[in-house]
């Protein structure tokens, strides 16, 4: 126990000093036991302020050293910085929050002063029974796994390996290139999707620093940050590509025939089959679903015809396990089922397209040769209907967010339709338009000047199939008046939600998400691409609904932020963890059931913490009943004094 | 009608073959009507073994004992101890292999099923022959008890006389033993389990508080219920201040910091709080075999807390201690839906 | 008659000690939202700031009441959304016996409270420390568990 205190209280200007007499809190704290001086100043966290800290460290010899200002959040580390230039440990600083959680929820000068010196005197306490620590020095592995190879894991590997980072992209599907490969064109510019996609593609392919595994998944991961231990499950490879030679004989022969995910179902493609033209790799694929068994006595007719013999049925699916220091995660989004949309047909009408699909259709790649076409009778649709915020905005039925960039692509997919049939009519509902972001006001405008697309406020309440149209009911808010067009075609623009799987991936990766399944972020706004588990990152629409530029800048943001985790050799470990003190463990192994990161093990009949793994939370000090453990800094010793300063003074 | 005449052979047989290093078992005692602990080590011993309504005390808390002597012995004969274990006792046998205090290779359990009798109370038993001292009791066929006393006898209904604990007994046989002795009976004749405690729980708190107050006011702290209980095992208890490190290193200040949590004076609060904890302590790991509530010099139905918490462990958490060895402690575990209701 | 009046002004003027122990991540954080927030609650709970409410061992909050607490909160993440992923499920089953026990025992059960308070609800915690203090200030102090000094 240290016996030279000092004391800081901070006037926040008027923000503590006009609810809190800071001179009174002061003065009582100055006439504690072991407390040695004690001040107040105007701004503690200025620099005259920091400077009087390490001054009064100086001159008066402090052992400890306790600043009652702001919470702890804003200046814990100014504070214990300016210690440490005091030639403090800087675990021998504490902060006594009186200005959130006192200075600014009480009205009563009197009575909040009189809180403002017990939450001081119990900082006191606690910093006087503190331990100098150091930090953990932990070694890293200098690799990084990127999960998910859309545009956000894409840009990440690649910003990654160019900054001399070995990288593993994982991807669960046969090809990267995600949502954004399956775009036609892109707003505000339309420029086309593929190809500003795929030269990043072969970038990936052909990367000295990155390795890129497809048909992937993540099973396990154990391990902490710079430290990874991950598995991967690697799909049976039918078809080597190293040896296919994109010839489409294998194709030709395939008996099989079935729906084209890629297309998302408006056109078929056979069991063995390139996704799309410039798949990467770039490689036939065996779907082995479809297939009609993987035996050369059932079919067998891929295999024969193959001239490079780069079919094998007996392939076995592969485990691997791989370090690495750092995960990215964007594992991206999907969009909310037709299926569930009861009031728009549920998925029934082949007219009723997502958005996605009319992609596709819009694209030359695409099942129509970037025609638009109705999918029931292959005409041209004379009267189109898009509607916006389809399960989006929705508390009672579907999703309450928005989904952010369905206004943007709603106008891009009226305004090509008013390219592809200049004579055709394009209705939008909206509820309001978001079109924040560089040109795209703009966009939306020309849509509707330009492009005359008519633009209808308000929602659409059913859509119904009649007489070879499909009727949509709706309402124009702005008229006051309900709307029933015939449309040829409507096409949804359904929300985003967190891709399937991103609950087992958030599992397997132990990391949180919100309330609408997407990944959550540390900090809303201050750490929007890391997880709150140290050495994971967030990118893309895994984290939040957004579009491609956005996209873009947080993964090369969680890419710069998994650099500059990886420019040390070692990393910093918090030493605030748990400490066994052996001699009352009996080895009952309660913490070891309890602990949320495995980080005790029992050693020779006594708990054994490992620093590493510890993230101090003490959830084992809670269950031990034998006060055998205690977390550094947070002793139990220091709960009970903080608790007699608390109650103490009366 | 359980066979001691079984058990004896079974314990002379374990200690012929060498196959233990020792029988605990029960055996008559000197002092009054109640049987002792007998800690037999030669096949002739083994004669004097005894098993009826007397054998309260909980033979577990001797493995305990027994774990600390071995700690310091000069030599240590590694084979097995074997113990006689009733329902109570093999639970208490189960936590304790739970926690890792013994492991399952060190003992060998002659188990015994209380069927349908159990354990007398002392009080119940003065109370009921109206001060005539007894001298002995055996089971009496189904629930009865035959009493016998200086100048006469007579046979006693075991709800009488029997302690609250075997009239709640959740299991009155071992589940978990190496050698069984007796009927596995699962319907006895006595009343609800958990009735002692529902009986206080219903009064209202004023009075629940009142009621507690005049217990914990008598309390003297002589720590006699955490002496008897085989789950208080520390080396050091929590209740008698605790410090962090305690080394070579180890400071004047440091030791000058020990947590006192509770203080030594037998004051009611701190009284109330030293029951508290031990209770808190002992939530999931009591197995109800009443010793601490037997041997309180004061009276304090100490027993009460206990069972409190065990119901609640079973009514919300469906947590019965001392069933499986294998399973996480009741507070080293949950389930996502445990009540939540009590939360704001 | 006199006795009862004087009893009625002691309970107004009666102003309940109350420790709130709360969880970093969470309920500390949601407390400091209520600070920016600039809401208004009494003044009568220190805070006592911990790692996770799975740190609260039931030792603490029957120490609180020892040292002369009216009232203990203790305050955490909601399930689900612990940052250190379970530490709030292990809170709410010990803390569930302890305050079982305390009202076995005869203490008032509105003494002791957990609540989960996230970081965004400043609100939440500023009507969870004015209920609490209001329920304490209608029972009185607390004495059964108060070391008398």
């Amino acid at each position: 126990m240290t016996r030279r205190a000092g004391v800081f209280v901070c006037h926040c200007g008027t923000n503590i000093a006009a609810t809190v007499d800071v001179k009174r809190v002061a003065a009582e704290l100055a006439r504690d036991a072991g407390v040695v001086f004690s001040n107040d100043y105007v701004y503690m966290c200025s620099d005259p302020g920091q400077q009087s800290v390490i001054d009064a460290i100086r001159e008066h010899n402090l052992d400890s050293v306790v600043i009652s200002c702001c919470s702890p959040n804003l200046h814990e580390k100014t504070f214990r910085e300016a210690s440490s230039q005091g030639g403090l440990n800087p675990f021998q600083c504490e902060i006594a929050n009186i200005r959130e959680q006192c200075a600014w929820v009480h009205k009563d000068r009197d009575e909040a002063t009189t809180k403002a010196v017990k939450i001081t005197r119990s900082a006191v306490e606690r910093a006087r029974r503190n331990q100098p620590l150091t930090p953990i020095g932990l070694p890293v592995t200098r690799k990084v796994m990127v999960i998910g190879g859309g545009i956000a894991g894409i840009q990440s590997a690649l910003d990654l390996a160019n900054a001399g980072l070995d990288v593993v992209l994982v991807e669960k599907q046969p090809t990267i290139g995600g949502h954004m490969i399956q775009l036609s064109e892109t707003f505000p510019t339309l420029d086309c999707s593929q190809c500003i996609l795929s030269p990043k593609m072969v970038e990936v392919s052909k990367h000295p620093k990155i390795t890129l595994m497809t048909s992937s998944e993540v099973t396990s991961v154990s391990g902490f940050v710079g430290n990874f231990k991950i598995k991967v499950h690697t799909k049976a490879q039918y078809v080597d590509p190293d040896k296919c030679k994109l010839c489409d004989d294998c194709t030709a022969v395939c008996p099989v025939v079935v729906p084209n995910e890629y297309d998302v179902g408006l056109n078929d493609r056979r069991a063995i089959f390139i996704p799309f033209a410039q798949a990467i790799p770039a490689s036939y694929y065996l779907d082995p679903e479809s297939c009609l068994g993987l035996n050369p006595v059932v079919c067998g007719k891929c295999a024969n015809v193959c001239e490079a013999d780069a079919i094998d049925y007996d392939a076995k699916p592969k485990d691997s396990e791989i370090d690495v220091g750092a995960i990215v995660v964007a594992t991206g989004f999907d969009l909310y089922a037709k299926d569930k949309m009861a009031e728009y047909g549920g998925g029934k009408y082949p007219d009723v397209l997502d958005g996605i699909q009319f992609e596709r259709m819009c694209s030359a790649s695409g099942p129509t040769g970037g025609q638009v076409l109705r999918p029931s009778d292959h005409e041209e649709p004379k009267t189109v209907v898009f509607v916006q915020c389809s399960g989006s905005r929705d508390p009672a039925q579907h999703c309450v967010y928005c989904s952010k960039i369905c206004c943007m692509y709603t106008a891009k997919h009226a305004t090509l339709y008013k390219h592809h049939v200049p004579n055709g009519r394009a209705y939008v509902f909206y509820i309001d338009i978001r079109s924040g972001g560089k040109g795209y006001e703009e966009f939306v405008q020309r849509a509707m000047e330009r492009d005359g697309v008519i633009y209808l406020r308000g929602r659409v309440s059913k859509i119904y199939q009649s007489k070879g149209k499909l009727k949509v009911l709706g309402v124009d808010t702005l008229a006051g008046k309900n709307v029933e067009i015939d449309a040829d075609m409507v096409v949804l623009a359904q929300a985003m939600v967190p891709s399937k799987g991103t609950t087992e991936v958030a599992k397997a990766l132990k990391i949180g998400r919100d309330k609408d399944g997407f990944l959550a972020e540390a900090h809303p706004k201050l750490r929007p691409v890391e997880s709150v588990t140290g050495g994971i990152f967030l990118t893309g629409a895994a984290q939040a609904p957004k579009d491609i530029p956005e996209t873009v800048c947080q993964a090369s943001a969680a890419a710069s932020k998994v650099i500059a985790l990886l420019s040390k050799p070692e990393l910093e470990h918090s030493p605030v963890v748990a400490r066994v003190r052996e001699s009352h463990c009996t080895g009952c192994e309660m913490c070891v059931d309890v602990c949320p990161f495995e980080a005790i093990t029992l050693v020779e009949g006594k708990a054994h913490v490992n620093e590493v793994l510890c993230e101090g939370c003490g959830t084992c000090v809670g269950t031990c009943v034998r006060a055998a453990i205690d977390v550094k800094n947070v002793t139990q010793l220091q709960v009970f004094e903080m608790l007699e300063a608390c109650m103490g003074g009366e | 009608m359980i066979p001691v005449e079984d058990i004896r052979a079974r314990a002379k047989d374990l200690l012929q073959s060498g196959k233990v290093r020792a029988v605990l078992g029960y055996r008559r005692s000197t002092a009054g009507l109640l049987a002792e602990p007998a800690f037999m080590t030669t096949a002739d011993e083994t004669a004097a073994l005894v098993l009826d309504p007397t054998c309260v005390g909980n033979l577990a808390l001797y493995l305990v004992n027994e774990k600390k002597r071995m700690k310091h012995a000069r030599q240590s004969d590694k084979r097995p101890l074997g113990i006689v274990a009733k329902g109570c006792d093999s639970r208490a046998i189960t936590v304790l292999l739970q926690e890792n205090h013994i492991r399952r290779d060190e003992v060998i359990v002659l188990g015994v099923s209380c069927e349908t009798g159990g354990m007398i109370d002392t009080r119940k038993l003065n109370k009921a022959l109206r001060g005539k001292g007894a001298t002995s009791a055996h089971f009496e066929g189904e629930g009865g008890v035959r009493v016998s006393y200086v100048g006469g006898g007579t046979i006693l209904p075991g709800k009488d006389v029997l302690a609250d604990r075997c009239l709640e007994c959740a299991k009155s046989y071992p589940l978990d033993a190496d050698f069984f002795f007796g009927e596995k009976v699962d319907e006895r004749p006595y009343g609800p389990r958990f009735a002692a405690v529902s009986a206080i729980a219903e009064k209202g708190s004023e009075e629940r508080s009142a009621f507690w107050d005049a217990h914990f006011e008598r309390c003297i702290r002589c720590y006699a219920c955490r002496a008897v209980c085989p789950m208080c095992y520390c080396d050091e208890c929590v209740v008698d201040s605790t410090n962090f490190i305690v080394g070579p290193t180890t400071s004047a200040d440091e030791k000058a910091d020990r947590v006192r949590w509770i203080n030594r004076s037998a004051t009611p609060s701190e009284n109330a709080m030293y029951h508290m904890v031990r209770a808190m302590h002992l939530a999931g790991r009591c197995i109800d075999c009443g010793e601490c509530e037997r041997v309180c010099p004061v009276n304090i139905p100490l027993r009460l807390l206990n069972t409190m918490l065990e119901r609640e462990a079973l009514e919300m958490f469906q947590y019965t201690p001392g069933i499986d060895a294998e399973q996480p402690s009741l507070i080293s575990s949950f389930r996502d839906g445990d009540p939540n209701d009590f939360v704001r | 008659m006199q006795d009862a009046a004087a009893a009625k002004h002691d309970a107004q003027e009666f102003e309940p000690k109350v420790v709130a122990f709360l969880c970093k991540w969470c309920s500390s954080a949601g407390s400091d939202l209520a600070g920016v927030s600039r809401l208004k609650y009494p003044a009568n709970a220190v805070p006592i700031q911990v790692m996770c409410s799975g740190s609260v061992s039931p030792i603490y909050i029957l120490s609180a009441f020892n040292k002369g607490a009216d009232g203990v909160l203790v305050s955490g993440c909601h399930p689900g959304d612990c940052h250190y992923l379970k530490g709030n499920y292990y809170a709410r089953r010990r803390i569930f016996l302890v305050q079982k026990l305390l009202q076995f025992i005869g203490v008032e059960p509105d003494r002791f409270r957990m609540s989960w308070v996230s970081a965004a609800e400043g609100v939440k915690y500023a009507e969870v420390i004015t209920d609490f203090v209001n329920d304490l200030k209608a029972l009185g102090p607390q004495t059964k568990l108060k070391a008398k000094r």
